[in-house]
């Protein structure tokens, strides 16, 4: 699989990264003093309502003090996980963004952990009857599938379950108010999950099924193969423990590489259900013209993005002996 | 060489689906003006007016006639991925090939600089200036451009590096040719599957990602868009509205994609040898 960058060492692929968190450091503590005016005017220049005069003041010197500690400072702050406060929810940014986390966490790992493990046997079972009927269905399917953004599905399941059928709640992660405890309180979550969980589910699906099968008819066509035949394995044994485990490899390096999109996808179907995670979270720091909270968002993400990533390249270097050059 | 290609595209019955598809969304895109006589900016009309023979598809909350939406927001759509797809496009066969080209120092800069923009989240990037600078539609899909060229780019550079030690570009360099009669004679061509692939699937994210950001709320607000109408139109959902106002823009949407994606797909299965013998 093309990831682009395996051709260079580790120490190549660290500068990489640490330039690019650099980059996106400097950028978000550089690009805010290159608007029009200051911080305030342009946020409320276009606005009706205008700020009281302390207030004013306020954050002037709030920004005034973080133009004077210069980058290392702002560095320092960041790392010391102080990440500003939030003007619209008068909150820090950080306490915010720690309420939103787990439930993104709980979304995008949950979505991914299904879609994974449906696309990964059902694309090395497909790979397996190569050319047969339920084969080309599944390979037209996906590929349909693959084509169908998570907008699309997530306004069509809102539709039929939500607002027709009324089998599952339209927004939120818990039902508000309700002080459930235990198992009731396990149920609700999952019953507010099942819709977003059902959209990503759809939305991942396909990618992993195709690269499953794509990766297992390569492994069919491999000489090891007739080697396990002619051992006298049974047929399930040569498919899991001979074929599949090869194919396994590039679904789990793949993750790495996709999970920028998987992240962008889980916040589009947060904002479109409601789920009170990042996604919705940054929807609102949006509308609001939070700028605080958006580049904290944006920042925090990112970073998590890269050092996931990061942490994974060296654990496919274990994985696989091959990259081990 | 080419017409064989030809050939196998006109039988693979996805492709002609995908291009027909793709044909009748131009047809619907060009004849824009002609097929509505409404302008999509009118507020002139009863807000929320169920579809007539007046209105096909009705009026919004702010009494704009939903069809002259649909088809502005569908061309504005689709030029937002024309111009980030062309034009991320046209940076990755330009990087790639100067990079094979000029291998040494500019080579290792190019591929640093494109593995550095590899592992940066480009939308979270895109996010960050929009939300701060709040460009035009088309200056984002330049940044857009700007950040996904490396991925083709490698591939390009890669195939680009296989031609130039290939037997026929040899001969040609033997015969006397110079580099920049072998780049526009022998290189170039052969990279056109590589570059229309990469058009295709640069035009195809950033549909996607114009529908996410516009989803997100990022996007002008004035300026119609596909996700920008979905976005719009969800906040009354609970009104009977799925029929004229969500659903037309959401199978735009889809159809488009969904061409692309189809297109993608089959030309990758064309030009790849190697997914072409294990899917025939």
């Amino acid at each position: 699989m093309d990831t682009g960058s395996r051709s260079q060492g580790l120490p190549g692929l660290c500068a990489a990264y640490l330039l690019a968190a650099l980059a996106l450091l400097y950028l978000s503590y550089r690009l805010p003093r290159l608007l029009p005016g200051d911080f305030l005017t342009a946020l409320y220049s276009g606005a009706e309502a205008s700020l009281p005069p302390e207030l004013k003041e306020a954050y002037r010197n709030q920004a005034e003090a973080l133009i004077t500690r210069g980058f290392v400072g702002y560095l320092n702050d960041f790392f010391t996980l102080d990440w500003g406060r939030s003007l619209a929810f008068r909150k820090p940014v950080r306490e915010l963004i720690f309420t939103a986390l787990p439930w993104t966490l709980l979304l995008l790992g949950s979505a991914h952990l299904l879609s994974t493990l449906v696309g990964f046997f059902a694309g090395v079972e497909s790979a397996w009857r190569k050319g047969s009927l339920p084969d080309r269905l599944g390979v037209s399917l996906m590929t349909i599938l693959e084509g169908i953004p998570e907008i699309g599905s997530g306004v069509l399941l809102l539709l039929v379950f939500s607002l027709s059928l009324g089998w599952f709640p339209a927004a939120g992660a818990e039902t508000v108010y309700s002080d459930f405890t235990g198992w009731q309180r396990f149920l609700d979550v999952l019953h507010h999950l099942a819709l977003p969980l059902g959209t990503l589910f759809l939305a991942y699906l396909p990618g992993n099924f195709l690269l499953s099968r794509a990766g297992m008819l390569y492994a069919i066509n491999a000489p090891y193969m007739l080697t396990a035949k002619a051992k006298g394995n049974s047929p399930l044994r040569q498919r899991y423990l001979h074929a599949a485990r090869n194919a396994l490899l590039p679904v789990v390096t793949r993750f790495g590489v996709r999970l920028a999109s998987l992240l962008t996808r889980a916040l589009t179907v947060e904002a479109l259900y409601s789920y009170p995670g990042l996604g919705s979270l940054l929807c609102n720091a949006i509308a609001l013209r939070d700028l605080p909270l958006i580049s904290g968002i944006v920042l925090v993400t990112s970073l998590a993005v890269l050092s996931i990533t990061l942490i994974l390249e060296f654990a496919y270097q274990k994985l696989d002996p091959r990259l081990r050059a | 060489m080419h017409i064989q290609y030809v050939k196998i595209l006109r039988r693979d019955p996805w492709f002609l689906f995908a291009a027909l598809l793709a044909g009748l969304l131009l047809v619907i895109l060009l004849a824009g003006s002609w097929l509505s006589p409404h302008d999509p900016f009118d507020i002139s009309f009863t807000p929320l007016e169920r579809p007539s023979k007046e209105h096909w598809l009705g009026t919004n909350d702010g009494g704009m006639d939903i069809w002259a939406e649909l088809l502005a927001g569908l061309r504005n759509t689709v030029s937002f991925g024309l111009v980030a797809g062309l034009a991320g496009a046209a940076l990755a066969i330009i990087a790639g090939v100067v990079a094979a080209c000029r291998n040494g120092l500019t080579d290792h800069v190019l591929m640093r600089l494109g593995d550095i923009l590899l592992a940066l989240p480009s939308i979270m990037v895109t996010l960050l200036l929009a939300a701060l600078f709040r460009p035009p539609a088309w200056g984002l899909a330049c940044i857009l451009a700007l950040l996904a060229w490396p991925g083709p780019a490698k591939t390009i550079r890669a195939q680009t590096l296989a031609l130039q030690g290939s037997l026929h570009v040899q001969a040609a360099r033997h015969m006397g040719g110079s580099p920049l009669y072998i780049l526009i004679r022998h290189i170039l061509p052969e990279l056109f599957p590589l570059g229309v692939i990469a058009i295709i699937s640069r035009i195809r994210s950033a549909v996607f990602m114009e529908a996410s950001l516009a989803f997100l709320g990022l996007l002008d607000p004035m300026r119609k868009s596909l996700g920008k109408m979905i976005q719009h139109g969800l906040g009354y959902y609970y009104l009977d509205i799925w029929g004229n106002w969500l659903l037309p823009p959401l199978i735009c949407l889809c159809l488009l994609l969904l061409s692309l994606t189809l297109m993608g797909v089959s030309l990758e299965k064309l030009f790849d040898p190697r997914m072409r013998e294990t899917n025939q």
